[in-house]
């Protein structure tokens, strides 16, 4: 048996170590600092989500919607996955332009998940939207899933697969060995290993330094605000096409708002706060398209921390200093829809060295070399 | 300087003194209309009962907290019905929303947090019905809008609180159908003792007792409470006796409470770190004897710094803005301070006594049965936790991700205690060990409108 770490216990290292002890001939142990799902990956709005990916992203994206289609089929377990839809509202004749030059462009590539709807078609698909709403993109089959319920169906999926997962032990080295392994240091020994795969989220990019490789890369601290229990009045998670807006309604009737206002972030404490300053503004723009939340009452809000490339696409290949160690982070907000697919193509590159899934355009390299 | 102060009832008016007594201008936010605190809450203006009739025994005290209460007010920059939601605390700023509706931000040098408890409960089948409130929500209806929960409530729980508001509705032309307390005599004699550091207390406790008897309201000890009846409002209690006798009282409303637990969101906020206190069984924010906490410029009294009981905060109160004071090179009276430290001493022995003697029944809440809701808010039964701890949740936040409780309206301020209880069970381990939810603002709901 050849031996592979995955260091990060979020869903892409779940789903690179499930999809990795699954290839015959590998055993795989995963390591994680804190507990599973400490990270963005059990705070996130759990939006599945094709609709109004960048245009690299929606091959992979497209993959990452069939296995979402099949989720019990992959960890056992249905993960909560709604296929509700996705709506991305248009408030002006400019943006319904930009929504039909965009379909046509996704058309263009082959797609045809994303359909540009009329003001009729966008009432009847939200009764409650107000009524400057002119028409909308809709991706039908999207949807969003429970993002601690899919942390545990791929935690408990991969331990059946034969995964070791170590959480409490954080890695703070890694070296190539003489015999041509991969050493990695941590705060409670070394481990040993021919592959290693580097999904340390927000954290990815400093282990990568410690290789001595430097990939441009930030750090997001995305804000979720969530209101009281409302009557049912919206199933599909909503966006709008010129301001920031991720909205959704849970089954428990609480009203997710989102869209990627950034809060505070700590990355040495490993915590984030929220800024209500720019949380104020998605709680305008939520109650400009849907004026029944104007008088909602907010419980709770929170942030995640994670990568952020500045291209927000993420980076998916192996270490151009440390032959072995493989990158997969930087996914900039959006990287949840993306888990199955990421992971499965980033086991291939780790077992065979290549891989057929559409990850090519996410390697470093193009920070470094000009197109 | 800018000292805050968060909270107007007795430890926020007895720190407001000292700072205004030093010439400082405090600003003093209450979440309330008025200050007065829960202990000795005002009435709202034109309501006639005088304060004997409302305080009781507790007059004499009402009577000096809100003559130095109106006294201090035109002497700092008093803002009544403003809450404090949230905290920055790299920036030292406080968010506040006033009458419900106008946001505002408010900069600090040091804040002193007096922000109170709430009572604690025990889930039981039947405890979300209408007509069903806890011991303080009693209190507070007789007290603010002088009207009871019915005319013939149960009331269930322990400690001091459960006699107190018995007998203050029995005084009101209430008549309570029972009282019915989970602590059995003897635990409450055994502590009892450690009870005589102060004797006045303890006296006015037992005094509460008898009068309770005398007017003939129904007493009973170290029962198990097993479910509230009713429809649309409550029909009865269902309790067992010590003897494991099974009882049906009817009643028209149902106050609960289990001693209190510390209104610490805004200190959680503030990055204050948090030990669990096993006497009180609750998790309290860290502070030295003075009230300061470990983050700078933080100051803690009163019940939401640890339960001491309305004595306690009064002295805790003044020890914290002297604290603040003196850490701010300004005037402070050293005398004083000594005198409060040793005042400060005696009351915790006496308190740790009353704690032990009215303990949270911690077994009660981990046998309930996988039926009963747990959270209310977010409607989680026990069962629906106790799967949360069996798809590996060690510690409370995690069962709160897996089964949403504690996550709504009320954040776990009230199924924190009793959920910790029914995980600890189920995991086999210490209540202490699952941990303690972490706060996420804003403390109460606040409208969507009027974030940032
Ligand atoms: C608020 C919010 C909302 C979002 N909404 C959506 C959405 O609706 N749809 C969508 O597709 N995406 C969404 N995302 C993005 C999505 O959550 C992330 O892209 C995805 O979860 C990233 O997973 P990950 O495994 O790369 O990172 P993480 O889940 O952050 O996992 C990284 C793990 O690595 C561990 N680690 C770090 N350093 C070390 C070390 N040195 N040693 C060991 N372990 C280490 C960390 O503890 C952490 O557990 C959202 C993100 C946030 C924050
Ligand atoms: C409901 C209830 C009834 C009680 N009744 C009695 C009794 O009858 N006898 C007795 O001995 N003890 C009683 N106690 C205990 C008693 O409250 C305390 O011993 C004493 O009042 C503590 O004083 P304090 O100043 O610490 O807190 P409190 O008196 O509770 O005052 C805290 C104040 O802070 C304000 N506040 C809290 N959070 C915020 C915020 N975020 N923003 C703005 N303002 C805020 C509150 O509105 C409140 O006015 C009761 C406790 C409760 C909870």
């Amino acid at each position: 048996m050849k031996k592979a770490l995955v260091i990060g216990g979020g869903l892409h290292g779940l789903s690179t170590a499930l999809h990795l002890a699954r290839t015959p001939g590998w055993q795989v142990t995963l390591l994680e600092r804190r507990h599973v799902g400490r990270h963005s990956s059990g705070v996130n709005a759990g939006g599945v989500r094709r609709l109004g990916r960048a245009l690299p992203e929606i091959a992979l994206s497209v993959i990452a919607a069939e296995m979402w289609q099949n989720i019990t089929a992959l960890v056992g377990d249905d993960c909560g996955f709604r296929a509700t839809g996705q709506v991305k509202v248009a408030e002006s004749t400019a943006d319904m332009a930009k929504n039909e030059a965009r379909v046509a462009q996704v058309r263009a590539l082959g797609w045809s998940h994303e359909e540009v709807v009329d003001q009729v078609e966008v009432r009847r698909l939200l009764p409650a939207v107000s009524r400057h709403v002119v028409g909308a993109i809709v991706t039908r089959d999207d949807g969003s899933a429970d993002p601690m319920r899919t942390v545990m169906a791929f935690r408990r999926a991969a331990e059946q697969a034969g995964v070791t997962i170590v959480e409490g032990v954080a890695v703070t080295g890694l070296e190539a060995t003489a015999e041509g392994t991969i050493r990695v240091d941590t705060d409670q020994g070394p481990y040993e290993a021919e592959r290693v795969a580097n999904c340390a989220g927000a954290w990815a990019p400093d282990l990568a330094a410690l290789t001595g490789e430097t990939i441009p890369c930030g750090t997001k601290a995305s804000m979720m605000i969530v209101t009281e229990r409302l009557p049912p009045f919206v199933d599909p998670t909503v966006g709008a096409t010129a301001r920031a807006l991720s909205f959704k309604q849970t089954a428990a009737g609480t009203v997710v708002i989102g869209g990627g206002h950034q809060g505070r972030n700590d990355k040495a404490a490993e915590t984030s706060t929220v800024l209500f300053g720019s949380l104020a503004h998605a709680a305008r723009i939520a109650a400009e398209i849907f004026p029944c939340v104007a008088q909602a009452r907010i419980v709770r809000s929170w942030t995640g921390t994670e990568a952020r490339p500045p291209d927000d696409m993420p980076v998916i290949g192996e270490s151009r200093t440390l032959p072995g160690l493989f990158h997969s982070f930087g996914f900039s907000g959006h990287g949840f829809q993306l888990s199955p697919a990421a992971g499965a193509a980033v086991a291939e590159l780790m077992a065979r060295g290549a891989t057929n899934l559409p990850v090519a355009p996410f390697t470093q390299d193009r920070f470094t070399v000009p197109a | 300087m800018r000292i805050v102060v968060v909270g107007g009832g007795p430890a926020g008016i007895r720190a407001v003194e000292q700072l205004v007594r030093a010439g400082v201008t405090p600003i003093w936010i209450e979440e309330g209309p008025d200050g007065g605190g829960r202990i000795t809450q005002r009435p709202p203006p034109g309501f006639t009962r005088d304060h004997a009739a409302l305080y009781g025994a507790d007059a004499g005290r009402a009577r000096r907290l809100h003559a130095t209460l109106d006294a201090m007010k035109p002497r700092t920059d008093w803002r009544p019905d403003t809450l404090v939601w949230n905290i920055r605390p790299q920036d030292k700023v406080l968010h506040t929303l006033t009458n419900g509706a106008a946001q505002g931000e408010v900069a600090y040098d040091a804040l002193i947090l007096c922000t109170g408890a709430m009572d604690r409960v025990l889930p039981l089948p039947g405890w979300t019905l209408p007509g069903v409130t806890t011991l303080g929500g009693a209190q507070v209806a007789l007290k603010s809008q002088g009207v009871g929960i019915g005319a013939n409530p149960v009331l269930i729980g322990t400690g001091p609180l459960l006699w107190l508001t018995a007998l203050q509705y029995a005084k009101a032309g209430a008549k309570p159908a029972a009282v019915l307390d989970t602590t059995d005599f003897l635990t409450k004699a055994r502590f009892g003792a450690g009870m005589l550091w102060n004797l006045p207390t303890l006296l006015r406790g037992m005094g509460l007792f008898a009068q309770l008897k005398l007017r003939g309201v129904k007493l009973h000890e170290d029962i198990t409470p097993l479910a509230i009846e009713g429809v649309d409002g409550v029909t009865a209690v269902h309790w067992r006796d010590a003897a494991w006798k099974e009882h049906v009282t009817p009643c028209d409303a149902v106050g609960m409470g289990w001693g209190l637990k510390p209104e610490a969101q805004l200190a959680d906020l503030a990055g204050v770190p948090f030990d669990y206190d096993a006497t009180q069984q609750n998790w309290v924010p860290r502070k030295d004897v003075a009230g300061r906490a470990p983050v700078a410029g933080v100051y803690l009294a009163g019940d939401g710094a640890g339960i001491g009981g309305v004595e306690v905060a009064e002295l805790a109160g003044a020890r914290a803005a002297l604290a603040a004071l003196g850490d701010a090179h300004l005037p402070s009276d050293m005398a004083l301070t000594q005198h409060l430290d040793g005042r400060l001493r005696t009351e915790r022995r006496f308190r740790k006594a009353l704690e032990q003697a009215f303990p949270y029944p911690a077994k009660l809440a981990a046998r309930m049965e996988d039926s009963t809701s747990v959270c209310r808010c977010e409607v989680i039964t026990a069962g629906e936790l106790r799967a949360a701890a069996a798809a590996d949740a060690p510690e409370v936040n995690r069962a709160k991700a897996f089964s949403r409780v504690g996550m709504g309206r009320c954040q776990g301020r009230l199924c924190g205690t009793p959920a910790a209880a029914v995980l600890a069970k189920a995991l086999s381990v210490e209540v202490p060990e699952v941990g303690r939810l972490r706060g996420q603002p804003p403390v109460k709901p606040v409208p969507l409108q009027q974030v940032g």
